[in-house]
């Protein structure tokens, strides 16, 4: 369709009303981007059903306008708002940040005081432990001291045998009445290992020897002071002291007497 | 008339003061249309609103390159006041009165104080044939397809077309001198 044809064809009225075909339209929208005398038909067209429209409307009253303009920015402003920074939701936010914090501070702290309370829990145990053993001690000692004080109880000295340890010795805390005796090894060398030192009460005539015990840590009552029952024996004229393989023996070595010594009949 | 591109798209980038020069330059115009369809004052400027707000909210669907600015504001204007009249409050009040044109408004309005001079107009109108009345009723008016306008008029689609032509050409020696 050249551009006489077009004009002529009724179309360019038609586009101006909006009622061609999509296909229709395009064709007028080629011609007029070309043909400046096709854009200035289509212009004064419309200009002609402006002017016809305006004369058909009745007066406008600026309130439509007013209505129009706060009904945009209503809706603009509501739009506006939303990026806007919402403060109330941030310090919520924030608070609720603080407060986890805190709470995890606080559960760390609570765990650090729990594990310094079961510190100092054990320590105190350990404490008591020595306090109770302290206590023992002392009873220890003060009983050792009763036996050494008492006038049941006679001491002698066993000094060491010239053939073996001649600077060995060893005392004897005796109470003939309740049989017990207390050997005071301090004075003998340390026993080697798998060794013992083991004591025999002695009667003269004939010599005989009766093992009362060795001097193992069943009967240390403290720092190499032994306790020794002596109620299995019928008499005792002396105490000795042999130097056995670990057990005892049923007879002493006498090449291993290490002290021997005569107690008050 | 040239079309105001500039201000169209200033419109689409959100300027109100561009939205406001296009209202005063087309809103006698639309107002016209959606009062012919509507037939009724009241009911005519809640279109309008309406219309308006659509333009504003739907502005960057239309495309400068692409089809007449006017024509696609028309093209809201009658599709809104068509609805309009299609909702049941609007049919509960109204009688018939779709025999109504563009004609009998203005050949009845009593308004002078408009830059449009319609008693000026209303003259000459009376020397457009009834024919044209209708086909230009139709076509700007009522948005009527050409199919359809021509199908109510009992007419092949050719001879509406060239017969709207020689009406429209009528309507412009009429209107604008």
């Amino acid at each position: 369709m050249n551009v006489q044809e077009l004009i002529e064809s009724g179309n360019l009225e038609l586009y101006v009303a909006g009622s061609l075909s999509i296909e229709e339209s395009r064709e007028v929208e080629e011609a007029i981007e070309k043909h400046p005398e096709i854009k200035q038909q289509v212009e004064m067209i419309e200009a002609g059903v402006i002017t016809l429209a305006e004369a058909v409307s009745p007066p406008l009253s600026a309130l439509i306008w007013s209505q129009i303009v706060d009904n945009i920015r209503k809706v603009k402003s509501l739009s506006d708002s939303k990026p806007s920074t919402n403060w109330g939701a941030i310090t919520g936010w924030a608070a609720a940040i603080l407060a986890f914090a805190g709470i995890f501070w606080m559960l760390k702290e609570k765990n650090d005081l729990q594990d310094r309370v079961q510190y100092t829990t054990t320590q105190n145990t350990v404490l008591e432990e020595k306090v109770t053993n302290a206590e023992t001690q002392l009873a220890d000692a003060n009983e050792v001291l009763d036996v050494i004080r008492s006038k049941e109880y006679n001491s002698y000295t066993l000094p060491g045998n010239q053939a073996v340890a001649p600077q060995a010795f060893a005392k004897v805390y005796f109470n003939k009445k309740d049989k017990i005796a207390y050997i005071d090894a301090k004075g003998l060398p340390e026993a080697p290992r798998g060794k013992v030192y083991q004591v025999w009460s002695l009667t003269m005539q004939p010599l005989t020897p009766t093992s009362v015990g060795l001097l193992d840590a069943s009967r240390e009552t403290k720092d190499r002071l032994f306790r020794v029952d002596m109620s299995q024996v019928a008499s005792t004229e002396a105490f000795g002291i042999t130097l056995e393989p670990e057990g005892g023996s049923e007879t002493p070595t006498m090449d291993q007497l290490y002290t021997l010594g005569q107690v008050a009949p | 008339m040239k079309q105001p591109d500039e201000l169209i798209l200033s419109m689409q980038d959100g300027n109100e003061k561009a939205f406001s020069k296009l209202y005063t330059m087309y809103s006698e115009a639309l107002f016209g249309i959606i009062y012919s369809i509507v037939l009724d004052e009241a009911v005519a400027e809640e279109v309008m609103q309406d219309v308006f707000i659509k333009i504003w909210d739907n502005s960057k669907s239309y495309n400068v390159k692409k089809g007449r600015f006017f024509t696609w504001i028309l093209n809201i204007a009658r599709n809104t006041a068509i609805d309009k009249t299609r909702s049941k409050a609007y049919k509960n009040s109204k009688k018939n009165l779709s025999t109504t044109n563009f004609v009998d408004i203005i050949a009845t309005s009593d308004n002078l104080n408009r830059k449009t001079n319609a008693i000026g107009i209303k003259k000459y109108l009376d020397a457009l044939k009834p024919a044209c009345i209708k086909i230009i009723d139709f076509l700007i008016f009522k948005g009527y397809t050409q199919k359809d306008a021509a199908k109510e008029m009992d007419i092949p689609l050719g001879t509406l077309k060239t017969r709207n032509r020689k009406c429209m050409q009528d309507l412009k020696t009429i209107v604008l001198g």
